[in-house]
């Protein structure tokens, strides 16, 4: 019996303390959401995702309560995303996206986006993302947390709320653009 | 002869094969903005289990900060 006992005493894998573990919890998917579509790959948004809150527990001592703590985790986020990305920019080299072609493009974006498949449907927002400059994919996976306010968007991007929405309008006519084509 | 229970079940059966084949075809759907459908692909991807695990592991090794706690406690008590 004891050497049952024993052998069944493993030491328990170490756990969250309580207080992280809920703010894991409450945004933990918001964060891997955001690090996925802007990293395009899920190994590296895993990765990211806890990098990130490892740098918010180290930083936690910094966290003064002005922000919430979703702009404050979301601002952690962006400057890892963009350090990754700057890092495998330098070694590769990339077109620029030509938002110029968008403004001379009529598109209805009043239309509704239609999906028959919604299994692809995460590769093909990937896709479609992927088209668009890197300021576009942020704005309009920032906007689409309905918990952010468009001035938070605006704190977040380091513009005024009137930028965000003037991007914004830009930003969606591209998306509606580029997703047709996915299919 | 088969019990009236089985009859039952087997049409049971049958009306959820036909619900799955009618929501199978709607599955196509119509999103109003590009933020619309975001949300929705959001709403459905769900965080690694390892992310967690390993979270737990890497901040097991974190040393202790004072500070940290203090801020903490502030922050959440």
């Amino acid at each position: 019996m004891a050497v049952e006992r024993e052998s069944s005493a493993r030491p328990a894998p170490p756990a969250l303390a309580p207080e992280f573990a809920a703010l894991y919890e409450a945004h933990g998917r918001q964060i891997f959401y955001l690090c996925l579509r802007l990293l395009s790959d899920p190994g590296k948004a895993e990765d990211a995702t806890h990098d990130v809150f490892l740098k918010a527990w180290r930083k936690l001592d910094q966290f003064r309560g002005e922000a919430s703590w979703l702009t404050w985790l979301y601002r952690i986020a962006i400057n890892h995303c963009r350090n990754l990305q700057q890092n495998w920019a330098e070694r590769h080299i990339q077109p620029a996206a030509d938002d110029s072609l968008l403004h001379s493009t009529a598109a209805d974006t009043d239309s509704p986006l239609r999906v028959l498949e919604l299994k692809e449907l995460g590769e093909r927002i990937q896709r479609t993302l992927d088209t668009l400059s890197p300021e576009y994919r942020l704005l309009l996976l920032l906007v689409a947390d309905a918990h952010l306010s468009y001035e938070q968007v605006g704190q977040l991007t380091d513009q005024t709320t009137d930028a965000v929405r003037g991007k914004l309008h830009r930003a969606r006519r591209a998306f509606a653009l580029e997703f047709p084509k996915t299919a | 002869m088969k019990p009236p229970s089985s009859k039952l079940e087997h049409r049971q059966n049958e009306q959820t094969a036909e619900a799955r084949q009618t929501q199978a075809q709607a599955a196509g759907r119509e999103f109003a903005s590009p933020e619309e459908m975001l949300r929705f692909d959001a709403a459905r991807t769900e965080v690694p289990e390892t992310v967690k695990a390993r979270l737990a592991d890497s901040l097991e090794k974190e040393p202790p900060s004072e500070a940290r706690a203090s801020w903490w406690r502030r922050l959440f008590l």
